[in-house]
C-alpha cells in the first residue's frame, strides 16, 4: 500500500463515518451536547467555590445578653447562617432530620452564671455527619469561634491585669497554625472536583461512542462494506472510521481546558501545553480502550455495559475525592487499569502543582500504553467484525 | 346490571394486566441485557462501592517535617503530630526545598515547618507560628493534616498556659485557660467517614439508574422487533393503556421489591454503615420511591429508539444527578436554577429521604416532605407514562392498518 492509497482510504472512511454521524442525532448528543452540558453544570453548580451561609439552628436555653452575643458572633462567619431557634435539643434534632439545618448550637440554662462564677460551663455544637462537606465546613467555624470566644473573655481579664495586647495573644494562643493549601488557597471545591469530573464524563462518553460506532456496523450488517472500503485492513478501517471522532473529541477536550483555565481562571501552573497534551492522550486512550472492550466482548450490549460500568467506576477509583492510598491494597493495584486515574495524576502534577513534565512520566506512559491496547486484540476483533452476527 | 358490569370489567382488566405482566416478565427474564441492569448491577455495584470506601477516612497521611527550631518544644510538637492517627511523619528534611522535592516525588502530601525563632518566641511569651503546606490534590489530605496539627497545638497551648500560670489548683488552671468549654458532636456519622456519607446516596441512585437502563433496554428491544404491536391486541378493550402500563410496572415493582430490600437494608448492614431506620417508615418511603423511579423510567424510555441507545443517553447522568441532590455539595448552596431542575428527578428526594430515614433516623412525620413529593412524582410520571404509551400504541396501530390496507390493495 502506498502512502497515497492509505490517505485516500482514510479519507473515504472518514467521510463515510461523517455521513453516519450526521444521520443520527445520538452522535451529536453524546459527543457535543452531553459533554457541554456537564462542563456548564458542574462549574455553575459549584460557582461559589466554597459553600457559604449554611443553615444552622440555635437552642439557647440561657438566653442572656452574653449568650445572645455569642450567637450573633457565630452568624458573622462566612459559612454559618443562623436560620432558626428551637426550645430544646429534641426539636433541633428533628429539624436536622427534616434536612432544614446542618448543625445547631446548644447553650444550656445557666451558662452565663457559671461563666461568671468560674464554673466553666459547656456549650455544645452538633453537626450532621450524614452531609459530610457541610458538617466539616461548619466544624471549622466552630473551632475558630471557640478560640475567639475564649480569647475574648480571657483577653479582657488579662488586659485588666495590665498586660499588653501582644502579651495577651501570646498567652491565650502560644502556638498558631498557619495553613498554606498549596495552589488552591481558596479551598475551591469546583477547582478540586471539576478538574477531574469533567474529563471523566468525556472519557465515559468516548468509551460508549467508540463501542457503539463499531458495534452498530455489525448490528446493521454494514461491517463488510466498512472493512471493504478499507481494503480489508482492520487497523486502517478503525483509524479511518474513528478519525472524525478523534477530531471532535479532541476539540471538546481542548475546549474544557480553555474553559477551565482560560475562562474560569482555575490554577494552571504548568501552562496550557501539558494539559492539552494530557487531553489528547485522554481522548486517544479512551478511544483505544473502547476498541479494546469491543474486541474483548464482541457483543454491542455487553461491550456497552462494560464500558458503562468501567466509566462510572473510574470516578471513585481515580482517587480525586477519596484518596487511593486509603483504599484496600487490591483496589490500589486495580486503579492503574483506569485511564482517568492517570489523567488525574497528570493534572495534579501539571495544572495544579506546576511540576516539570518529567515528574509525570509514569502516568503519561500509562496513557500511551492504553492507546496501544487495540493491538492486542486485533485478530479477535477482526473475527468479531467479519464473522459474527449481531446477537441482540 | 351495573354491578355486574363493574365486576365484569374489573375481571377483564385484571386478566389483561396479568397477561401484559406475563409477557413482560417473560421477555425480561430471557433478556440477558436487561437482567444485567435489573439484577446483576443492583446486586454487585453496591458491594464494589462499599469496598472502595470501606476505610471511611484517610489515616497516616505521609508528611515531611522541617524542624528549624531544634528545641524541645518543636520536637514535642512533631512527636505528638506523628502520634495522631491522621498523620505520619515520613522524613525530617533539613530545609523547605528538600521537603518540596519529596512532595514532588509523591513521597509526602504535606510539610510541617517549625521556624528557627519558634522556641525563642515561646520563651518570650509571644505568639509562635508553625506553617503547614499541603498538597491540594485531595481535600482529605488537607483535612487530616490540619485537624492533626490543630489538635496538637490546642493541647500544647493549654500545657504552656498552665506552666505560666500561678494558680494553685488544676481546676483553676482549666477555668482560666478556657472560661467556656466547647464540645463538638458529630451526629449520625461518628467517624466522619466517607462511606457512611456517600454510600446511602449511591444506593438510591443505583435504583433509579438501573431502572432507567433496564426499562430503556427492554423498550428499545420491543421497538426494534416491533413487538409493541402485540400490545395493540390488548388495547382493543377500553382503557387498555392503563392495563398495559400497570402490567409492565408490576414486573419491575416485583423485581425491585426484592432488589430494594437488598439495597436499602442488607447492604448497609453488611458494611456496618449507620442504620437508624424504623422499618415501617423505610417501607413507607421505599414504595413511592420505587414507583416514582419505575414510571419515570417508563416515561424516559420514550426517547429510546434502539436497544442500546439507552446506555449512551442515561449512564453519564449519574454524576450530575448525584451532585444535584445536595448530598455532597450542600443543597443550601445549590443555585436556584439547578435546584428547580433537581425536582424533576426522583433520585433527589430518594437520596435525601433515604439519608434522613436510614442515616439520621427520621420518623414518618419528619420524612413526610420527601415521601409526599415522591407520591406526587409517582402520580405525574404515571400519567406521562400513560400518555407516552397511548401515543405509541396509536402509532403502532396506524402502522398495522396501513400495512393491511396495502396488502388488500395489492391483492385487489
Amino acid at each position: 500500500m502506498t502512502m497515497q492509497t492509505i490517505t485516500h482510504r482514510i479519507g473515504r472512511l472518514a467521510l463515510r463515518e461523517g455521513k453516519r454521524m450526521c444521520s443520527r442525532p445520538l452522535y451529536v448528543f453524546c459527543m457535543v451536547i452531553a459533554p457541554l452540558f456537564c462542563y456548564i453544570f458542574f462549574t455553575t453548580l459549584m460557582s461559589n467555590g466554597l459553600p457559604t451561609n449554611l443553615p444552622v439552628g440555635v437552642v439557647d436555653q440561657d438566653n442572656t445578653s452574653t449568650t445572645r452575643a455569642i450567637v450573633r458572633q457565630m452568624d458573622v462567619f462566612q459559612q454559618t447562617h443562623i436560620v432558626a431557634r428551637y426550645p430544646d435539643v429534641t426539636e433541633a434534632r428533628h429539624a436536622m432530620q427534616r434536612g432544614e439545618i446542618y448543625a445547631f448550637y446548644y447553650i444550656p440554662h445557666g451558662t452565663t452564671e457559671d461563666a461568671i462564677a468560674n464554673r466553666q460551663p459547656r456549650v455544645s455544637f452538633y453537626t450532621n455527619g450524614a452531609y459530610l462537606i457541610a458538617g466539616s465546613l461548619l466544624y471549622k467555624d466552630l473551632l475558630t469561634m471557640s478560640v475567639l470566644a475564649n480569647a475574648a473573655v480571657g483577653q479582657q481579664t488579662l488586659l485588666a491585669h495590665g498586660a499588653t495586647e501582644r502579651q495577651a495573644l501570646g498567652f491565650l494562643q502560644p502556638i498558631v497554625i498557619d495553613t498554606h493549601p498549596l495552589n488552591n488557597p481558596w479551598l475551591n471545591y469546583s477547582v478540586y472536583l471539576s478538574n477531574t469530573l469533567i474529563p471523566g464524563i468525556l472519557m465515559l462518553l468516548i468509551f460508549l461512542v467508540t463501542v457503539y460506532a463499531i458495534g452498530s456496523e455489525v448490528k446493521e450488517g454494514t461491517a463488510h462494506e466498512w472493512i471493504h472500503t478499507a481494503g480489508d485492513n482492520l487497523p486502517l478501517a478503525l483509524a479511518g472510521k474513528l478519525l472524525p471522532h478523534t477530531i471532535i473529541f479532541t476539540v471538546m477536550a481542548a475546549g474544557y481546558d480553555v474553559y477551565l483555565y482560560g475562562v474560569l481562571g482555575y490554577p494552571c501552573n504548568s501552562g496550557i501545553g501539558p494539559m492539552l497534551l494530557a487531553a489528547l492522550l485522554l481522548v486517544l486512550a479512551s478511544q483505544s480502550f473502547g476498541i479494546f472492550l469491543y474486541g474483548l466482548l464482541p457483543s454491542l450490549r455487553f461491550a456497552l455495559s462494560a464500558a458503562s460500568l468501567w466509566g462510572v467506576l473510574s470516578f471513585s477509583i481515580s482517587g480525586f475525592s477519596f484518596p487511593v492510598m486509603a483504599m484496600h491494597p487490591t483496589l490500589q493495584a486495580l486503579s492503574i487499569l483506569f485511564p482517568l486515574r492517570h489523567y488525574f495524576l497528570i493534572y495534579v502534577d501539571q495544572a495544579l502543582n506546576g511540576y516539570s513534565l518529567a515528574y509525570s512520566w509514569q502516568p503519561l506512559l500509562a496513557l500511551l500504553i492504553f492507546t496501544l491496547l487495540p493491538l492486542f486484540i486485533l485478530k479477535r476483533l477482526h473475527n468479531a467484525i467479519v464473522y459474527y452476527r449481531y446477537i441482540p | 346490571m351495573k354491578r355486574q358490569n363493574l365486576v365484569q370489567s374489573l375481571k377483564e382488566g385484571l386478566t389483561d394486566i396479568f397477561q401484559v405482566w406475563g409477557m413482560e416478565m417473560h421477555s425480561v427474564m430471557r433478556d440477558a441485557g436487561v437482567l444485567i441492569f435489573v439484577i446483576l448491577v443492583p446486586l454487585a455495584y453496591p458491594l464494589i462501592y462499599a469496598f472502595i470506601y470501606t476505610n471511611e477516612t484517610v489515616r497516616e497521611v505521609p508528611v515531611v517535617a522541617v524542624d528549624e527550631s531544634h528545641s524541645s518544644h518543636s520536637r514535642e510538637f512533631l512527636r505528638k503530630v506523628d502520634g495522631t492517627a491522621e498523620v505520619r511523619i515520613v522524613e525530617y528534611a533539613p530545609d523547605l526545598e528538600r521537603a518540596k522535592d519529596i512532595m514532588r516525588r509523591k513521597g509526602a502530601y504535606g510539610t510541617i515547618r517549625i521556624p528557627d525563632d519558634f522556641n525563642d518566641r515561646l520563651m518570650q511569651g509571644e505568639q509562635a507560628t508553625i506553617a503547614i503546606y499541603c498538597d491540594m490534590s485531595g481535600l482529605l489530605y488537607y483535612k487530616a493534616l490540619l485537624s492533626s496539627c490543630t489538635e496538637v497545638s490546642l493541647e500544647m497551648n493549654r500545657d504552656i498556659q498552665i506552666t505560666r500560670l500561678t494558680n494553685t489548683t488544676t481546676r483553676e488552671d482549666e477555668v482560666t485557660t478556657r472560661p467556656i468549654e466547647y464540645e463538638y458532636v458529630t451526629l449520625f456519622n461518628p467517624q466522619n467517614g466517607f462511606a457512611s456519607f456517600l454510600i446511602p446516596a449511591v444506593l438510591m441512585l443505583i435504583i433509579q439508574q438501573t431502572l432507567l437502563l433496564g426499562v430503556g433496554l427492554s423498550v428499545g428491544t420491543q421497538r426494534e422487533h416491533g413487538s409493541f404491536l402485540q400490545l395493540v391486541t390488548i388495547d382493543r378493550h377500553r382503557r387498555g393503556t392503563l392495563r398495559i402500563v400497570l402490567g409492565k410496572a408490576l414486573v419491575y415493582l416485583m423485581i425491585y421489591a426484592v432488589m430494594g430490600a437488598y439495597i436499602a437494608c442488607v447492604v448497609p448492614h453488611l458494611f456496618h454503615l449507620v442504620q437508624l431506620a424504623d422499618g415501617n417508615t423505610l417501607a413507607a418511603f421505599m414504595l413511592p420511591y420505587i414507583l416514582a423511579c419505575i414510571f419515570f423510567a417508563m416515561t424516559a424510555s420514550a426517547v429510546v429508539r434502539n436497544r442500546e441507545t439507552c446506555m449512551l443517553l442515561f449512564v453519564f447522568t449519574s454524576l450530575p444527578l448525584l451532585f444535584i441532590s445536595g448530598i455532597s455539595w450542600p443543597e443550601a448552596s445549590v443555585p436556584v436554577f439547578w435546584k428547580v431542575v433537581s425536582w424533576i428527578f426522583p433520585s433527589t428526594f430518594g437520596i435525601n429521604g433515604y439519608v434522613h430515614i436510614n442515616t439520621m433516623g427520621a420518623d414518618l412525620a419528619n420524612a413526610a416532605p420527601q415521601i409526599t413529593v415522591l407520591w406526587i412524582q409517582t402520580g405525574i410520571y404515571f400519567i406521562t407514562t400513560c400518555l407516552v404509551y397511548r401515543w405509541q400504541i396509536i402509532r403502532a396501530r396506524r402502522k398495522i392498518i396501513q400495512e393491511r390496507y396495502k396488502q388488500q390493495t395489492a391483492k385487489a
